[in-house]
């Protein structure tokens, strides 16, 4: 896939374009917003990585000036600002995530990987998916492993329809507390663990193969290949 | 800048002057009102005098005949205090009694010219009047009295003016330096400011009037600044005390990585070193954005009663994983004024607290109250708990317990949770639960 990157910082910008190129990844490096500007209007790329704080025009701006001329590239924010009131800029300029500095080159992985799959905004919302034995129904709220109906609690729902939407990829511990709690900060307590355990109980009893893998460190992966 | 170049470029003296021009033109159109009503009146009274005066003779002459009227005429111009000039012509236009000399008017009232023998030509005031025989009689008044009333007038007046303008100068010099001088304080305690004083503050006096309430105004965002800039001070201290250990460690171990072979546990260890470093600069950041006030202005309203049951939910599987119990009694909607994350946070921190420092077994409580204006959110424990004379030092930011060294944490939970309760116009209290401990946020309750 390709991948714009917009980072001023040399030692940033090698380790993410090194640990994405692994990935079989395309990495295209601009430094500065205005190189990112016309770049991103003249190139089609899959997901661009702009930093918040560029030389010359920053981060949003140069979001607010694609989108302004129709440029719909999935956009992940970088910045070194983790304030409250940053976030909520940068999302109303219209990043479609917003990663903040230093980060682990898995969850900035991670996240790309999901931007990339994001279904396009004019095709109409999925409303079940069915991963292996798996189907998960958005409008009746109920999820069925081969055919038996599975009970779980809200939030044991919400992380397992974010598990299968992303299906295949790995869904980090903090994307979890993101798009299920809406918490943008790190509780001490393992809350992630603690729910993702009890619905993986409720979904594996009585069959033999677990369809969630946890990935150390990282985060969980549903696994689409069963 | 010189004094009389301040003065010219004043608006306080611009305006006091510009006021007291204006003052000085609405007298001067008094004035000039006045003279010329009091100049008409004079000139009408003179006229009806002469009306008066002429009626009198010309009845004379009715009643008495002609000798009569010379006779009057004779005596009235001869009197101590004659006040009319008089003239009788006689059909044929010559003068033949009184003194007025001129030559025969025309009838009416009229200004004419009298030649006086010594004098020479003067004006004067006349009614002239045709007398049934042919005879013209000419009843005359000298208008020096009207020009002497006018002069008068005129250096009342002046003096007068002259008086005002005076006082107007004077008054516009001490109001324009008075406002100067109150705007000058002002300005002196920016300038200080600027050149470095932050203790500065403006003067403000008792009368409570616009310059004391702008001095108040000013003074309070100054009070804020220092606030915040002493909370920025706090922070670079607490940064350079606290986060130098760690990161000496961090070094230390990186150091003894480059004598030794390669060491993954070392590594590994190196970075989680550096995490929690992260951690705490992720922690101080969130303190000093919280404590800067600006989030306030994205409060809505937040249910702290749903808000902590949908926590209490989310937390109960994980706190029974750490075989503790987790109860809550939320009760009806409790609406504050918030920010719902840092809510959830301030609640999360304590939960998190509340697990770190009590062992297994212990029994986790998290109520709502509603008191009258004030919402309480409790989270108590039945844990070991804090003595008395620490309860108060643990909010602070970097205080960890002497027992609590080894749990983890970086000790700005509390301080975090503090700071967000003080952004919320509210407080955080630390009290006994005998047994345990008991942390209590209270905020100000949005009236429905």
């Amino acid at each position: 896939m390709r991948i714009l990157l917009a980072e001023d910082d040399d030692a940033t910008a090698a380790l993410v374009e090194r640990g994405l190129g692994d990935l079989d990844h395309v990495v295209t490096r601009v430094a500065c917003g205005d190189d990112a500007v016309a770049l991103g209007l003249d190139t089609p790329f899959d997901v661009a990585i702009l930093d918040r704080m560029l030389p010359g025009i920053d981060g949003v701006e140069v979001l607010a000036q694609w989108r302004a001329s129709g440029v719909t590239t999935p956009v992940l924010m970088l910045t070194a600002l983790g304030g409250i009131a940053d976030r909520v800029a940068g999302l109303e300029a219209g990043a479609d995530d917003y990663l903040v500095k230093p980060f682990a080159l898995a969850e900035l992985a991670a996240r790309i990987a999901a931007l990339l799959r994001r279904p396009p905004i004019s095709a109409a919302p999925a409303t079940s998916f069915t991963v292996g034995d798996v189907t998960l129904d958005l409008l009746r709220r109920d999820v069925r492993r081969s055919g038996r109906e599975i009970r779980l609690q809200p939030r044991e729902f919400a992380l397992l329809e974010q598990l299968m939407r992303n299906a295949g990829r790995v869904v980090t511990r903090t994307m979890v507390l993101e798009s299920v709690w809406n918490f943008h900060f790190d509780p001490q307590t393992n809350i992630v663990e603690s729910h993702l355990s009890r619905m993986r109980a409720k979904l594996n009893e009585g069959f033999e193969h677990d369809p969630i893998e946890t990935v150390r460190g990282i985060g969980y992966r549903m696994r689409g290949d069963v | 800048m010189s004094e009389a170049r301040a003065r010219r470029t004043s608006a306080a003296y611009r305006i006091a002057f510009t006021f007291s021009a204006g003052f000085l033109l609405a007298i001067v159109l008094l004035g000039a009102a006045v003279y010329l009503a009091a100049d008409a009146e004079f000139r009408r009274q003179q006229d009806a005098s002469l009306v008066e005066e002429t009626g009198e003779l010309v009845d004379a002459y009715r009643s008495q005949g002609l000798a009569d009227l010379r006779q009057r005429v004779g005596l009235r111009q001869t009197g101590s205090v004659a006040q009319f000039g008089y003239a009788l012509f006689d059909p044929s236009g010559r003068r033949e009694s009184g003194s007025l000399n001129t030559r025969r008017p025309a009838t009416g009232l009229r200004d004419i010219v009298v030649v006086d023998p010594i004098e020479g030509p003067d004006p004067a005031r006349a009614l002239v009047t045709r007398l049934a025989d042919g005879r013209t009689l000419v009843v005359a008044v000298d208008p020096e009295a009207l020009e002497r009333v006018d002069r008068t007038i005129l250096v009342i007046f002046a003096g007068a003016f002259a008086i005002v303008v005076v006082l107007c100068g004077l008054g516009a010099l001490l109001l324009g330096s008075y406002l100067r001088r109150r705007l000058e304080q002002i300005s002196d305690t920016a300038r200080a400011i600027v050149a470095g004083d932050l203790s500065q503050r403006v003067p403000v006096g008792s009368r409570g009037d616009e310059f004391d309430a702008l001095g108040e105004s000013l003074n309070a965002m100054l009070d804020r600044i220092a606030r915040l800039l002493d909370s920025l001070r706090q922070v670079s201290s607490d940064v350079a005390h606290d986060l130098r250990t760690p990161l000496a460690r961090l070094r230390g171990s990186l150091e003894a990585m480059l004598d030794g072979p390669p060491d993954r546990a070392a590594l590994k260890q190196a970075l989680r070193q550096s995490d929690e470093l992260l951690a705490i600069f992720a922690a101080i950041l969130r303190i000093s954005e919280v404590e800067g006030g600006a989030l306030a202005r994205s409060f809505a309203p937040v249910d702290i009663a749903a808000l902590a049951a949908d926590i209490c939910e989310t937390y109960a599987p994980a706190v029974a994983d750490g075989r503790r119990m987790l109860a809550w009694d939320t009760g009806a909607a409790a609406v504050v004024l918030g920010d719902r994350e840092l809510i959830a946070q301030a609640l999360i921190n304590l939960l998190d607290n509340a697990q770190a420092h009590t062992p297994p077994g212990s029994a986790l409580t998290v109520s709502v109250t509603d008191m009258d204006g004030e919402i309480a959110l409790n989270v108590a424990d039945d844990g070991p708990g804090v003595a008395a004379a620490d309860r108060e030092r643990i909010v602070h930011r970097f205080v960890r317990l002497e027992h609590s060294r080894t749990t983890p944490g970086n000790g700005l939970g509390l301080n975090l949770v503090a700071a967000i309760a003080a952004a919320h116009g509210g407080t955080l209290a630390i009290t006994d639960n005998a047994p345990g401990l008991r942390a209590t946020i209270r905020m100000p309750k949005v009236r429905p």
